[in-house]
């Protein structure tokens, strides 16, 4: 393991963080997600020696690192509002890093140009930092921070300061530079699609506490907690209650909610009473008519929709709630259009149902 | 077409005012500081240069020369003083933050001849200080109606002064590239040496050069503090309006001061369009 943190706990102001233990392997692209003010940075700070632990561990390469200040840890940041050094160029900026370590100047020479390179902004080295723009100090920030090839490279919200064009194409960049340098990269962000896109590992935070760490995969499949589902993608609740044994042949087991009696598939785990089941929209199909299906199926009329070109989004009312549908359109022309006030049936499979404990 | 006026109208009250209360006398003055002075005290208006001429006497010139001098002492101290002051107030938090920047203020709010008695009663014949190394047995120091009260006096009046501009300065500086240069491996020393001063020494030295030039022109500290014996540029000058009565001398004074000032001034304009031209680059690189 590159980085451990054990049971770090840090409290000030009116914020907790909870006993944290995580680890983070070499070479690894690991994002912690949340909302701000669900501590994803105060970890990022603890770990850059900005801010120290009330109690706990931060281990580095097998070393403990927790009281080492900031200037003695093989980590270095790429700051949210880069922080580059204004009475300097480019060039300068990115040979910051180098100079303090006394390099002899060849050295230095080339390893500034390798990371100007890698960062494509070679032929702005000799700009002042206030003469380049917002996606260019990003590059530049990022080539200071990596040209020390330290052991951890901590990215906080980099991206969120760019114009969406833009933070498209740096999303991508970021995650080949990460795999080309083979630098642990361990990003700070509340962008839940930026964390699926470029993570090997995610950790999701709320309020000071990590409730979830996996795969984009698992954490978007197979969600620990209904906060992490909703916070990683639009999500349909149905509260309900468990009713009866699992059926043998076919692991399933019957949900009596408001909106009528399901079925649903169990996985192994006994499931709790009162349940929270979420579908996600895109594994909701729309029906025009009641066929004759295993699936479960719901009624309702269509109270709105938006047409986004590879798929459009519906809204459909069933008693007092409000169902999210993401449809693409595979039958092209087949199918008649769908107009707002049109009954439907709302068709899902009980596997595709993640089933979670009503309580949070 | 609606006629555009080059000046607003709101502008005029307060272009009046210019004219009249600056540029008006400094027109005045500017234009005597080429008459003369009859025996008797009037003005003879005769154009010539010789106040000029009479200026680079030496004993002018080294009235000029120990008054550069003073000032210049006065404002290194003022910035050895003024730049911990002001780095601690830009890095303190809290309650400790509000009370040193109020302490700061206080000087301004106070009435400046009242502060100038206040060094009177501390460093006096009969002053605090004084009193305070006879009770130890030690003798009487005089530093009142010598040039060392001159410095005092500057020092303590002008300190404030550049106090504000470095610490703003300071507050101005993103307080995330020290943590940058810290998380990039700079020790705190290497911090303030190679980010924090680079970052702010023009600010320093514009706020020091607006200390250094006022001082040159002090009448009433180097008067009240300096004795009769103290010769300094500004209370030289006024002495010619207002003790010798010659008018055109005093002028000439004036105006080297003036020109002195406005030299000052061009040059930090000519720093801070430098510093627009570069921001202006910015719009270019996009």
């Amino acid at each position: 393991m590159l980085l451990n943190l054990e049971a770090v706990t840090k409290s000030f102001g009116g914020f907790q963080l909870h006993p944290l233990t995580l680890s983070i392997e070499k070479g690894e692209f690991f994002s912690l997600l949340g909302p701000s003010g669900c501590g994803k940075t105060t970890v990022l700070r603890l770990i850059g020696g900005f801010e120290m632990p009330t109690s706990g561990k931060v281990i580095l390469n097998g070393r403990d690192i927790t009281q080492l200040p900031p200037h003695k840890r093989s980590v270095h940041t790429v700051f949210q509002r880069y922080a580059l050094f204004p009475h300097l160029t480019v060039w300068e900026n990115v040979a910051f890093p180098l100079h303090l370590k006394k390099l002899p100047s060849a050295e230095i020479a080339q390893r500034v140009e390798e990371c100007l390179k890698l960062v494509e902004i070679l032929d702005l080295q000799d700009r002042r930092t206030h003469q380049i723009s917002g996606g260019q100090a990003q590059r530049t920030a990022l080539a200071r921070a990596l040209v020390g090839k330290p052991d951890l490279l901590l990215l906080d919200e980099p991206l969120s300061a760019l114009d969406p064009e833009l933070r498209m194409k740096m999303r991508e960049e970021l995650k080949a530079i990460c795999k080309k340098v083979g630098i642990t990269f361990l990003l700070v962000t509340h962008d839940q699609e930026e964390a699926l896109q470029l993570s090997d590992r995610i950790a999701v935070f709320k309020a000071g506490q990590c409730l979830q760490v996996g795969t984009p995969k698992t954490i978007y499949e197979d969600p620990a907690e209904p906060f992490v589902a909703r916070f990683i993608g639009a999500v349909n609740e149905i509260p309900g209650e468990i009713q009866g044994e699992a059926a043998p042949e076919t692991g399933e087991v019957g949900l009596v909610s408001p909106l009528g009696t399901f079925k649903l598939k169990k996985n192994g785990q006994p499931l709790p009473q009162s349940v929270s089941v979420i579908l996600r929209p895109e594994k909701m199909r729309l029906l025009r008519s009641k066929s004759t299906t295993q699936e479960n199926l719901m009624e309702g009329e269509i109270q709105d929709l938006t047409y986004l070109g590879s798929r459009t989004e519906y809204s459909v009312k069933i008693g007092p709630s409000v169902f999210k549908v993401f449809e693409q359109e595979l039958e092209r022309l087949k199918k008649r259009r769908l107009n707002v006030g049109d009954r439907v049936f709302l068709a899902w499979r009980s596997e595709d149902a993640i089933i979670l404990a009503q309580n949070s | 077409m609606k006629r555009t006026s080059l000046i607003p109208s709101s502008a005029w009250v307060f272009l009046i005012w210019l004219i009249l209360m600056t540029l008006l006398p400094f027109t005045l003055i500017l234009a005597m500081s080429f008459l003369q002075r009859s025996d008797l005290g009037t003005i003879v208006f005769s154009l010539s240069f010789n106040n000029y001429e009479q200026l680079l006497d030496w004993v002018y010139l080294r009235v000029l020369l120990k008054t550069l001098w003073l000032a210049l002492m006065a404002t290194v101290s003022c910035l050895c003083i003024g730049f911990p002051v002001a780095y601690f107030l830009a890095r303190v938090q809290g309650p400790m933050k509000s009370i040193g920047l109020i302490l700061l203020f206080i000087p301004f709010w106070t009435n400046f001849i009242l502060r100038i008695y206040g060094i009177v009663s501390l460093f006096g014949t009969n002053g605090l200080l004084n009193q305070t190394l006879l009770a130890f047995g030690l003798s009487k120091v005089s530093i009142l109606y010598t040039r060392w009260g001159v410095y005092l006096g500057l020092v303590y009046n002008y300190l404030p002064f550049l106090v504000v501009p470095i610490y703003s300065s300071l507050e101005k500086l993103d307080p995330f590239l020290r943590e940058a240069a810290s998380d990039l491996g700079a020790t705190r020393f290497q911090t303030f040496r190679k980010v924090i001063v680079p970052n702010i020494k023009e600010g320093v030295f514009i706020g020091s050069l607006f200390v250094f030039i006022p001082m040159l022109g002090e009448y009433v500290i180097p008067d009240l503090l300096g004795g009769a014996k103290e010769a300094f540029l500004g209370k030289v000058m006024v002495e010619q309006f207002f003790v010798l009565q010659d008018w055109p001398l005093g002028s000439a004074i004036a105006t080297v001061l003036s020109v002195l000032l406005l030299g000052a001034l061009w040059l930090q304009n000519r720093w801070s369009q430098k510093n627009q031209a570069q921001s202006e680059g910015l719009f270019h690189a996009i």
